[in-house]
């Protein structure tokens, strides 16, 4: 139970309960900014009943042609909201959005593959394993330098689903600029 | 061509290497005696190495020089030196001359609307918006106008004046409207902002209402139809919001519609003729939708929250009938939700409203007993079903402890027994079971209740000042359990912002800062999390390793200052409207942020103390800039307090002051309007003794002192001290000045103040009494006696350099005993850390005495007993560290004092005798496994590699 609504940039001073967590990164301050003058309607937050934060979810579009997807940029839930259905809830919002409002082809999302928790959750709403990233994480100094799983999943424009046929080989990290 | 020759400096500016481009634009000009585009960007170059009268100069000569800006390589470069200058005025001219020699007008125009929406000129904003949506029709301009109107009247002086902005923003939009041109939501939403500013409900609903392109795209969009459920409450249509609510709620589970829905039903009671028919059927729909899969959270606190609003607004008959006892209520929520981690923050508001409304009912003990009874019920059954490696049990064994702490509180219970009854039960499973090897989340949350009751018995049973040694122990087993908990599960940040408090608490910087460190904590969190270290190492005499940290907080304030306006550009850029409001919101609290101003004060101080014996001090003084510290209660009440207190985990409402962890281990208060204002005057009272401004200086220690007077227990007893300690300073320098007899005996007094702070007798033995001194005085006493002494030195050095030699002379013979009496007893001091803090702790804090900690004892000691160990080495490691940051200082200015003094004054040559320093080399061995921050203690006088703050 959580409202859902768009993030905004005051939610900043109170999102510690939710970016303290080891696998959320903090970033710095224009990159949320950008996210939110670029798709604020991509960026979506999850309040409790007594107004804390649970969850946010940060996203993006791009890509030319047949690789016209949305990009999960940030899915992260606070520690003592989790096995709540947060994840899904907010991972629905981009997904409609990125069919209903952008007419994409596919959602991607890079994840750590130490996240086993999330990588069920992922596979559980389809998404499949599309490709390996070489050290896409580098350490900084808490976390540690880990490859990418690069996980897709198609939307109804792309009916062959060329977009998710998995890549054989690991790609570098400037492979996965669009 | 001009492309060509000065790609070299752009090339160099890509690499920010702005010495080349500077040799590269010099190169230029003295090849082509008049190169405007070099010129300029040497302009820009200049200003972003601090050279701002040179390049002022030469941008506003190039700006002047006819024809110039005619290039668009000079347009860039003087308005990047603008900008850089901070002089968007000129940056505006830049463009506007322009404006006469380009054929491309839109562009400059928009370049001058981003410039003048960037710095905040609204009236320059608002007319560049006007010719751009005239000369250029394009959609995008008319809402450009229509922002531009909207933020004219948020800052208009007069209400005639905001309204006659926001009537002509309406008609704008509503134009706009009209021909078709609002297309998507974010036009929409500025529109609907203007409408709301003027409280025109019914106009914001006509239009979400509206059918059209736009419907479909909102009809999806939560926010907007939580805004439209909302607007129909506000224009009095109960019976729509409810009905409106009730189909958004059929299609999606929004909390938010819940809540309105309630509001709706309760509004509806208060209409004549009113039946609780509303009542009956939203209860119907909440039971409904909760049968319904994965919407049973909701709907079941829509239950109760609509309950406790019929209640609220006197209707507790209607409450009854429809709803039955709110009481049972709450428990069969907790008995369908316990199992979850969520259902305690859930459920904790109402449970207090319930207890609040019965006090005022005089039934509060009736209710509480119904609440405890309910609980006693449950507790012993989730209790054994958790040990029985049910993990749900286990989940809503932690959901009944919170519960059960919370009732606690509510009833005021004083009996520390009480509280820690129950810790001997939870700490086994927390710590010591299979569930807690496989990091299961609730043996974490466990361990946080175990330490949370700990400490809440301890403060209510040892806050006298004769028992702070029985404080100290409880403490140090609460921090064992931390420190184990953190042990067995590294990810858990609770644990450890908790641990953070009780070291600085007991005065141990070094592992209260490693475990700061393990949280990653950059960007925003050093606003909103930054009090939670910041300032605590100097005041435990750590002022390297802080200054540091200062810096990072320093620098990120700068950066947004500079970065947030582009990101305002963007919005307008991109056309989302909604951002501008929050956009500027965000950048006011965090320009005018009191952890900024905070931060800034402590970077400060840590500066004084770094350059404290250096031989430029007083040019460092005599340069600060003391005017933009310099704080009213205007300014003050201006900030904002965007730090995040609550992030701690609290078992209680924050508002439940007397039972708020985080208040109660605060090592010093949180740093607020006074402590500010003191730290404020601090620099400006150097500041004029070494400019040597009596008049400045006598209102200053005045004003200190009156600050003092009414700080109280805002502001802690050591800043108190030091504060005193300046103005005894500051009385002196006038002294001297005015040839007063009273100079010696002030002097005397100062010497005595700072000596009087050095532990005079320190602990010979190992007694619990020792250890507590020295975790809850000694160390702060003595940091702000070291801290004092820095600034007397300082002011002796100001002495000197006025030509008052026999007060200097005078001053520094006294300072030169003080010297040597601090380094004997800081010597004695570190000697006992080093040799006997740890032996000290492992015979009185790990004791089993006191009959309060008895049960939790043998488990903290026994099954903990590496943690408890290493938490030890941790304290005693600290306090070794700070006594040596701190003997450091004085051994320094022995060091470094004759280059400085440039005076006959030999005392301060005067080596130690043998016999006052009784410290031989083994003895500064580090402690085992405190090698881990070394190199922060180590670097008290390191180059931190940031210009100073003084200047």
């Amino acid at each position: 139970m959580s409202t859902f609504r768009r993030f905004r940039a005051m939610d900043m001073f109170r999102f510690n309960n939710i970016n303290l967590d080891r696998y959320t990164e903090t970033y710095d301050l224009s990159f949320y900014l950008t996210y939110l003058s670029s798709w604020p309607d991509l960026y979506v937050v999850a309040e409790s009943a007594d107004r804390s934060l649970m969850g946010y979810l940060m996203g993006k579009v791009e890509g030319k042609g047949e690789e016209w997807h949305g990009h999960v940029t940030a899915l992260t839930v606070a520690p003592e909201c989790r096995r709540l259905g947060l994840g899904r809830g907010l991972m629905r919002v981009l997904e409609e959005a990125s069919e209903r409002i952008y007419d994409c082809y596919f959602v991607d999302l890079f994840v750590r593959p130490s996240n086993t928790v999330a990588i069920q959750m992922y596979e559980c709403l389809g998404y499949i394993l599309y490709r390996q990233v070489i050290d896409y994480y580098m350490t900084d100094g808490v976390m540690p330098t880990e490859y990418a799983h690069d996980m897709r999943k198609a939307l109804s424009r792309d009916v062959a689903k060329r977009s998710v046929v998995p890549l054989k080989h690991p790609v570098n990290v400037q492979d996965t600029f669009f | 061509m001009e492309s060509r020759q000065l790609r070299p400096v752009y090339d160099a500016l890509e690499h920010s290497d702005m010495n080349q481009a500077l040799r590269e634009c010099d190169k230029l000009i003295r090849k082509h005696a008049m190169h405007p585009g070099a010129q300029a960007l040497k302009a820009f170059v200049l200003a972003r190495q601090g050279e701002v009268k040179q390049a002022t100069t030469l941008a506003h000569q190039v700006l002047k020089a006819p024809g110039a800006v005619k290039s668009p390589h000079v347009q860039q470069g003087l308005s990047l030196a603008f900008r850089a200058l901070g002089l968007p005025e000129d940056e505006i001219a830049v463009y506007t001359a322009a404006l006469k020699h380009s054929s491309d007008a839109e562009s400059l125009h928009c370049k001058i609307f981003m410039t003048a929406a960037r710095n905040k000129m609204l009236k320059e904003q608002h007319a560049t918006a006007v010719v751009l949506n005239k000369q250029f029709k394009q959609d995008r301009y008319t809402w450009w106008v229509v922002a531009s109107f909207m933020l004219q009247a948020k800052s208009a002086a007069h209400e005639s004046t905001k309204q006659l902005q926001l009537t002509l923003a309406e008609r704008t939009a509503e134009m706009a409207l009209k021909e078709g041109r609002l297309t998507n939501t974010e036009e929409l939403r500025i529109y609907l902002e203007v409408l709301e500013l003027q409280g025109k409900h019914d106009f914001m609903l006509e239009v979400l209402l509206a059918d059209g392109p736009l419907a479909e795209k909102i009809q999806n969009d939560c926010d907007l139809i939580s805004q439209r459920i909302d607007l129909m409450i506000k224009t009095g249509d109960y019976a729509q919001a409810c009905k409106a609510a009730e189909q958004a709620l059929e299609s999606r589970d929004n909390w938010a519609d819940y809540k309105l829905y309630a509001e709706a039903v309760v509004a509806t009671l208060g209409q004549t003729g009113a039946s609780e028919s509303y009542a009956s059927a939203a209860i119907a729909n909440f039971d409904r939708w909760a049968c319904q899969r994965g919407r049973a959270r909701a709907a079941n606190l829509a239950c109760i929250d609509l309950a406790t609003r019929l209640h609220e607004a006197g209707h507790s008959d209607v409450a009854d009938k429809v709803i039955g006892p709110v009481g049972e209520r709450i428990w069969s929520y907790i008995d369908a939700f316990m199992a979850k981690a969520i259902c305690y923050s859930d459920i904790m508001n109402y449970i207090c409203a319930h207890a609040k409304r019965a006090a005022a009912q005089q039934l509060a003990l009736s209710v509480i007993d119904f609440h405890t009874k309910q609980l006693e019920q449950r507790l012993s059954s989730a209790r054994t079903n958790a040990l029985l490696h049910d993990e749900d049990a286990a989940q809503a064994w932690v959901c009944l402890e919170r519960i059960r702490y919370l009732m606690q509180a509510l009833v005021d219970d004083t009996d520390s027994e009480r509280w820690i009854a129950g810790v001997e039960t939870m700490l086994p499973f927390a710590l010591d079971s299979d569930e807690a090897e496989q990091k299961q989340p609730a043996c974490s949350d466990m361990v946080l209740i175990a330490s949370q009751r700990i400490v809440q018995a301890a403060f209510l049973a040892y806050s006298e000042p004769a028992q702070h040694s029985l404080l100290c122990l409880a403490l140090f087993k609460a921090l064992c359990v931390l420190e184990a908990g953190i042990k067995l599960n590294s990810d858990q940040f609770l644990l450890k912002l908790h641990a953070i408090r009780l070291y600085l608490y007991l005065s141990c910087y070094e592992r209260a800062r490693a475990l700061y460190d393990t949280l990653n904590i950059k960007h925003i969190q050093h606003d909103t999390l930054g009090f939670l270290i910041n300032g605590h190492g100097m005041a435990l005499g750590c002022f390297a390793p802080d200054l540091a940290l200062c810096y990072d907080g320093v620098s990120f304030y700068d950066r947004a200052e500079a970065r947030i306006p582009r990101e305002l550009e963007s919005a307008y850029g991109n056309g989302t409207y909604s951002n501008i409001t929050d956009f500027l919101a965000f950048q006011d609290n965090l320009v005018h942020s009191m952890q900024r101003e905070c931060t800034h004060r402590h970077a400060l101080r840590g500066e004084v103390f770094e350059h404290g014996g250096s031989k430029d001090v007083l040019a460092q003084w005599g340069e600060a800039d003391v005017v933009s510290i310099a704080h009213t209660d205007a300014t003050i009440d201006a900030l904002n307090d965007n730090r995040d207190v609550g992030v701690m985990g609290l078992l209680t409402p924050i508002e439940m002051t007397r039972w708020n962890l985080e208040i109660m281990t605060r090592p010093v208060p949180l740093q607020g309007s006074n402590w500010l204002k003191i730290f404020s005057l601090v620099p400006q009272i150097m500041h004029y003794i070494v400019c040597a401004d009596a008049a400045q200086l006598d209102m200053r220690s005045k004003e200190l002192l009156a600050v003092i007077d009414q700080a109280g227990q805002s502001v802690s007893s050591h800043d108190i001290l030091l504060a005193r300690g300046i103005c005894q300073i500051a009385t002196l320098y006038l002294s001297a000045l005015s040839g007063n007899e009273c100079f010696e005996q002030q002097l005397t007094g100062l010497a005595d103040l700072i000596c009087s702070n050095i532990p005079q007798e320190l602990p010979a033995g190992s007694s619990s009494r020792d250890l507590a001194s020295v975790a809850l005085s000694a160390i702060r006493n003595a940091a702000a006696a070291t801290e004092l002494f820095t600034y007397a030195l300082s002011a002796k050095h100001a002495l000197t350099a006025q030509r008052l030699p026999s007060f200097a002379k005078l001053c520094g013979l006294r300072l030169s005993q003080v010297r040597k009496t601090a380094l004997k007893l800081m010597n004695e001091m570190r000697v006992w850390a080093d040799k006997q803090a740890l032996e000290c702790i492992d015979l009185q804090w790990q004791s089993r005495e006191g009959d309060l900690l008895a049960p939790i004892a043998d488990f903290v000691f026994d099954r903990c007993k590496a943690t408890s160990a290493s938490t030890a080495r941790s304290c005693a490691s600290s306090w070794l560290k700070s006594v040596k940051s701190m003997d450091g200082v004085y051994n320094y200015v022995l060091m470094t004092l004759p280059a400085l003094l440039h005076s006959t004054d030999e005392s301060w040559f005067e080596p130690l005798p043998p016999n006052d320093i009784d410290v031989d080399a083994a003895q500064l061995m580090p402690l085992p496994g405190e090698d881990q921050n070394e190199d922060y203690f180590e670097d008290t006088w390191g180059d931190l590699n940031r210009k100073s703050l003084l200047k």
